[in-house]
């Protein structure tokens, strides 16, 4: 271990520049160093909780003592939500930790919620403020089985009834159903026909499910799952079940239209969140590396297990840039940010998914053990997929940006700057998001106006032929698909528009990020820029390994320093209760 | 040290060798003849292995059943009176079981790991006493690496040294296959407290000897397989006879384990091609059966595309496995580039097939409980293949090891193919399916193929017969333009590797990217030749669908999958789009028709059980 | 806010339905003849990915942006039509 150039007492930022956060996350001091053997909530016990397929009972205790649920409700409602970016950073101790315990505990919750936050009238949102405040969850149910990612294909019905509604029907693959104090289910409201009109449905909320009679519901049976396996997963049954009127959750037929706006802001806390699994195992393969000893060295000292971790670290850089700036356009360009939180729900995880399997190559034959320092490793790769599925596949984002990209223009102003950094944002209005993203890109045109500079950002010019090559031919390709190829008859290579657009937006926050200044800001060094650009073409396919090590190497000696200093590794670091061994 | 235990070693004669009349022609055939014998899958006894997954158990009824049909025979070469003649078949039926479960497979096929080094490098004498036990069902495990050092097998710490007349055996192994289970254990052991490459002995120890000096250690817990037997043993003084327990010369542990792994990383392939087997029939019931925005799962192109895409992955991975194997026979000296392109490429693609499948599955992939409608205690099969299957890539050699095989081996290939070279008749051997076999000679196993590899040598001339073919043949066009661009990459990059200095162990990363490039090289020069050289006789003999071989249908993808891999940024044109999108569609129909058919999704014709 | 270069205001609302039509046939390759205007945009074939690409041409030739549940609510080419000109014309159609 080299020791540390700088120190953190003295030195409010890393050696590449970026700002270090004054405190650390509270739950990260509450859970403390997940090493320590003697820690309750350390991975020992988190994986030997989800070994036994349960819920991190040790963990829960924490989230419930320090009041977690109050983060998923609005500060008009009496929690702390405020913005979603913030939101994203006070959960991620708890992902680094086990993402079984951040979905199972309350993400689930806050996923049903904001469809409340989103339409709900005063006494709904006063009543699950209420209840998310008193530590109760919620689930959300929007799946069928045989229905997957497509809502418009859902079957359970509530039927108009003289009370209000009756519910027929099964949702499966819901998180919490067995112990959920209540749920948002998604229903049809419209007999069925085949084709969606996109107000067939509606959203019911079922405030307490023990008021629902025993001989119309019933609480299906747990699904095992070889990811996330703490979370209990089961179902839901209802026959002719009735519910009333004042259920019933914005407006009929305003299901597709409120679930698809609180989808935004739930697909960029999945991805936010999801950054730091990789964080935390990066960390780890790290630590392993400076330990373990092939070849007479420590593997750390090895230029192909240098280069692992840089990469891995570098993807940890661009997944949280383009995390984070999803998360704050929701405040800061809303009618944009749909098109945002689908591109990161879509490459975010992909990329968390593809640098942890890199460290699993780093880490051997203990990628594969579920006991060892390191099996935490392991779960974090299992679980990513889970994250990744969740209720928004890969497919489904896709899907959501695609029929946005023939249109998009650059001609508006550049994205706020603040997208770039923690600066406090506007408060959410979720009436803001749109179900259509805005024809104007103000992320992408950060990227447009970067390239356009006649004096480019150093980072930016030794890659900016093949950024602007990229950036026209996706606009040119996109503009020139017919509208029957927008949509599911879309074939391969319209959908890896989407992935090609995603890389250049993931260039943008990187950008972005590279060229910001103002208060808290905090101007990274241009090889920082250079190094996950570089990266970006490497992952996306345009780029060959790049032959020169130097940009790799000095991110590696930012890792190195970050570790040293007891520094998170994410994009906004903060200072962490984990040590290297 | 007697010198004849060597020269003993060489395999007699082909045409000396009584072959047992249940010795098995041809690799689809012994894969049948399995399938018959095992009979069709219980989807009861899929669901009881998730759940004994679940609960750790070893998969005692599984093994108990490849053992009552003989399977470890197959273990056995000819010569010490098994019935392992040919590696293909061999191969081809650890497939067949590992399509089924794969950690059936591991459990029961560890045992071909434990002893190869016998049949490798051991005595006459020893031999038949190995194989006598490995015919009895004996299990035989491998003892090779050890916590602290993992893949750095010179750094191993278990020594072997002289006591009186005896030799002691001191120390311990860890992560072994069958360690617990195991009747006899093949460990490499340091004979020379200064180690070095000729410091290492390897010794059999027989557990029923043994007694207490040998303790096994605790199960391993893992994130699949969890129901084999992974462990590791302590040896506290295990006191063995330094000539009749030792396997090979004193001082050629290594060696003999550097050989014995170029047979051992070359079979481990079929392990992931049965994985895949098994992840591409889940995904093609699964999207027969799935409707989403009101059509069926396959009218979505893309969907329809990508199931194409993972199909020509996994025939492009059996065109280059099944090269490779029987490369085993008539090509060994070329083995040891072979060997880790294959161990790397097969189940690193795997992967990232059963990844694509996985997201094509959605939550049904990860689900334990439910497959297409049916929820059912332990129904889910896929999420176990993956999981299952990751072990593959991480033993007998991990990706690290095997690129850094690749990366040091990167002077002499380079110098090799400056050198004129006649055509390697072993080369054309290997890739005609229907030629016969000679039989494998270990002792022509090189560590060092001064040559270089004959498929990268004779690649552009594979481009000219191609391009030949296709001016009588227009609809070969496409492929011969992609076998041209794949020769253009091929050779770029050999003078890439040639011009890249290397300095263990401090290889630059860089090196790690060429020789990654110089596996799916390989690879796609070996799907070139199998089809030039096999092509006219599968079509001939009806030995696989028509709608691959025609045309160079499979080809043709499978070069699109290597091209993908071989350079960054690689786009079709519009014109070549247009053919792939052709060529595509026939393979996932065939996908399709094979998998519904109860067959393998193979470049053969192999029938499954339920269709025998 | 997103206002595009060509912004038309229909004096009536047969153009809102000429244009729409046109719209229409376009996307389905088909006569605007046989694009009849009383049947609900999802029966002529226009799934939501259609109804996106009409908001964002009713967004590019009358700068007016529209959400895709316009067309939910409004699911005929007439009815679509008087709602975007009643719109565009703050009401009087």
């Amino acid at each position: 271990m080299t020791s540390p150039t700088t120190t953190t007492d003295n030195s409010p930022a890393t050696t590449l520049g970026f700002p270090v956060a004054e405190h650390p996350a509270p739950l990260d001091e509450l859970l403390g160093d997940p090493f320590a053997s003697d820690n309750p909530t350390g991975y020992e016990a988190a994986l030997a909780a989800d070994d036994r397929g349960e819920p991190f009972a040790a963990g829960e205790v924490v989230l419930d003592r320090a009041g977690l649920g109050a983060e998923y409700v609005p500060a008009g409602l009496g929690g702390r939500l405020t913005g979603v970016d913030t939101l994203v950073r006070r959960l991620r101790p708890v992902f680094r930790l086990d993402a079984g315990l951040g979905l199972g505990h309350g993400l689930t919750t806050l996923m049903a919620a904001l469809n409340v936050w989103t339409a709900g009238d005063t006494a709904q949102r006063a009543r699950v403020a209420r209840l998310l405040l008193d530590g109760r969850r919620l689930s959300v149910a929007y799946h069928e089985l045989e229905h997957g990612n497509d809502l418009t294909g859902n079957h359970l019905r509530a039927d108009p009834a003289p009370q209000g509604f009756t519910l027929h029907g099964l949702k499966r693959v819901i998180n919490n159903t067995d112990r959920a104090a209540g749920a948002v289910v998604f229903a049809r409201t419209t007999p069925w026909a085949s084709r969606p009109t996109g107000r067939d449905h509606s959203l019911i909320l079922l405030a307490d499910l023990t008021a629902l009679p025993d001989d119309t519901f019933r609480r299906l049976p747990r699904l095992r799952t070889s990811g996330l396996a703490g979370c209990r997963l089961g179902g839901f049954e209802f026959d002719g079940c009735p519910v009333p009127a004042d259920a019933l959750l914005g407006g009929l037929g305003e299901g597709s239209s409120v679930a698809l706006r609180s989808f935004q802001v739930s697909r960029c806390v999945t991805a936010g969140a999801g950054t730091a699994l990789l964080e935390a195992a990066l960390f780890g393969v790290h630590r392993f590396a400076t330990e373990r000893v092939l070849y007479g060295r420590p593997v750390s000292a090895l230029p192909h297990a240098r280069s692992l971790l840089a990469g891995a670290f570098a993807d940890l850089q661009v997944a949280g840039a383009l995390a984070r700036a999803a998360a704050r356009a929701l405040h800061l360009h809303p009618a944009a940010a749909g098109r945002y939180a689908a591109t990161a729900k879509y490459l975010v995880p992909r990329l968390v998914e593809d640098a942890l399997t890199d460290l699993a190559v780093l880490l051997g034959a203990r990628s594969y053990l579920r006991e060892g320092e390191y099996a935490f490793v392991g779960k974090h790769l299992r679980d990513i997929a889970g994250l990744s599925i969740g209720h928004a596949g890969g497919v489904s984002c896709q899907l959501t940006v695609l029929p946005e990209l023939p249109g998009l223009r650059l001609t508006g102003p550049p994205a706020d700057p603040a997208l770039f950094d923690d600066s406090p944002t506007p408060p959410l209005d979720p009436a803001a998001l749109r179900l259509r993203g805005s024809r104007e890109d103000p992320l992408l045109t950060v990227l447009a106006h970067a390239l356009d500079d006649a004096d480019p950002h150093p980072g930016l010019a030794p890659l900016a032929t093949g950024l602007r090559a990229e950036l026209d031919a996706v606009r040119a390709e996109s503009a020139a698909l017919p509208p029957a190829a927008r949509g599911v008859a879309a074939d391969h290579r319209a959908l890896a528009l989407t992935e090609r657009y995603a890389w250049l937006l993931a260039a943008a926050a990187c950008v972005g990020t590279a060229t910001r200044t103002g208060p808290t800001g905090g101007t990274p060094d241009p090889r920082w820029l250079r190094a996950v650009l570089e990266r970006i073409g490497r992952r996306s396919g345009r780029l060959p390994e790049p032959r020169d090590t130097a940009p790799l190497d000095a991110l590696y000696g930012e890792l190195e320093h970050r570790v040293a200093t007891g520094v998170s590794l994410d994009i906004d670091p903060e200072p962490v209760a984990r040590r290297p061994a | 040290m007697n010198p004849a235990d060597t020269a003993d070693t060489v395999a007699t004669p082909a045409d000396t060798v009584a072959t047992p009349a249940d010795t098995v022609a041809t690799p689809a055939a012994a894969a049948e003849e399995l399938e018959r014998r095992l009979g069709p899958a219980d989807p009861a006894d899929a669901r009881a292995r998730d759940l004994a997954d679940e609960r750790e158990e070893f998969p005692r009824a599984d093994v108990d059943a490849l053992d009552g049909i003989g399977l470890a025979r197959h273990y056995v070469p000819v010569e010490h009176g098994g019935l392992l003649r040919d590696f293909p078949a061999t191969a081809a039926m650890i497939r067949a079981v590992a399509g089924r479960d794969l950690t059936m497979a591991i459990a029961h096929g560890k045992t071909f790991l434990g002893a190869v080094s016998v049949w490798v490098a051991g005595g006459v004498e020893q031999a038949a006493r190995v194989a006598e036990l490995v015919s009895a069902g004996v299990p035989v495990s491998w003892g090779l690496t050890e916590r602290g050092h993992g893949s750095d097998l010179v750094a191993g710490e278990v020594t072997a040294y002289p006591d009186g007349d005896r030799v002691r055996l001191d120390g311990e192994k860890w992560l072994i296959n069958n360690a617990t289970r195991g009747g006899l254990v093949t460990v490499l052991a340091r004979s020379d407290p200064a180690g070095g490459p000729r410091g290492f002995d390897l010794y059999l120890v027989d557990r029923r000897t043994a007694g207490d000096a040998y303790r096994p250690l605790p199960k391993v817990r893992t994130l699949g397989i969890r129901g084999a037997d992974i462990s590791g043993f302590t040896l506290d003084g295990v006191l063995l006879d330094p000539e009749a327990d030792r396997v090979g010369a004193p001082g050629s542990g290594l060696e003999t384990v550097m050989r014995s792994l170029q047979l051992t990383r070359t079979l481990c392939a079929t392990l992931s091609l049965g994985a895949a087997d098994h992840g591409l029939a889940e995904a093609a019931h699964f999207a027969t059966g799935r409707r989403l925005y009101g059509r069926p799962l396959l009218d979505l192109p893309a969907a329809s595309r990508t199931l194409g895409e993972c199909y020509a992955d996994h025939l492009l991975h059996e065109a280059f496995a099944t090269l490779a194997t029987r490369a085993i026979h008539t090509l060994p000296g070329e083995l040891g580039v072979l060997a880790p392109a294959v161990k790397y490429l097969v189940p690193v693609g795997t992967e990232s097939l059963l990844a694509r499948l996985r997201r094509l599955l959605g939550a049904r992939a990860w689900l334990r409980d439910v497959r297409g409608t049916e929820v059912r205690a332990g129904v889910g099969v896929f999420q176990k293949i993956e999981r299952d299957h990751r072990i593959v890539s991480l033993f007998d050699g991990n990706t690290v090891v095997n690129l850094n095989s690749l990366v040091s081996q990167f002077p002499l290939l380079s110098r090799a193919h400056r050198r004129p070279r006649l055509p390697e008749a072993g080369l054309a051997q290997a890739a005609d399916l229907t030629a016969p076999l000679p039989p494998a000679d270990t002792s022509r196993l090189r560590l060092m193929p001064t040559r270089g590899a004959s498929l990268l040598h004779e690649l552009p001339d594979s481009a000219d017969r191609l391009a030949e073919l296709a001016t009588e043949q227009n609809e070969l066009a496409p492929v011969a333009a992609s076998t041209r661009l794949l020769a253009d990459r091929a050779r770029e990059l050999l003078g890439d590797i040639g011009e890249q200095p290397i300095v263990p162990p401090d290889v630059p990363a860089h090196a790690f990217d060429l020789a990654r490039r110089l596996t799916w090289a390989l690879a796609g020069a070996a799907a070139v030749r199998l089809w030039l050289d096999s092509h006219a006789h599968v079509s001939r003999g009806g030995l696989g669908p028509e709608p691959l071989w025609a045309d160079g249908c499979w080809l043709h993808a499978a070069l699109d999958r290597v091209h993908t891999r071989l350079v960054a940024g690689h786009r079709p044109t519009a014109e070549e789009e247009h053919a792939l999108e052709r060529t595509y569609a026939v393979l996932t129909g065939e996908l399709l028709r094979q998998t519904g058919d109860h067959r393998f999704p193979s470049l053969l014709h192999i029938r499954r059980a339920e269709a025998l | 806010m997103n206002t595009s270069e060509s912004t038309a205001t229909p004096a009536h609302v047969d153009e809102v339905v000429d244009w729409l039509i046109e719209r229409v046939a376009e996307y389905r390759e088909i006569p605007a003849a046989d694009v009849d205007p009383d049947v609900p945009l999802a029966e002529l074939g226009l799934d939501s990915v259609y109804v996106l690409s009409l908001c964002g041409d009713v967004e590019d030739h009358y700068g007016l942006v529209v959400e895709p549940t316009v067309a939910w609510d409004h699911p005929t080419v007439d009815a679509l039509a008087k709602h975007l000109h009643a719109e565009l014309t703050g009401g009087a159609s």
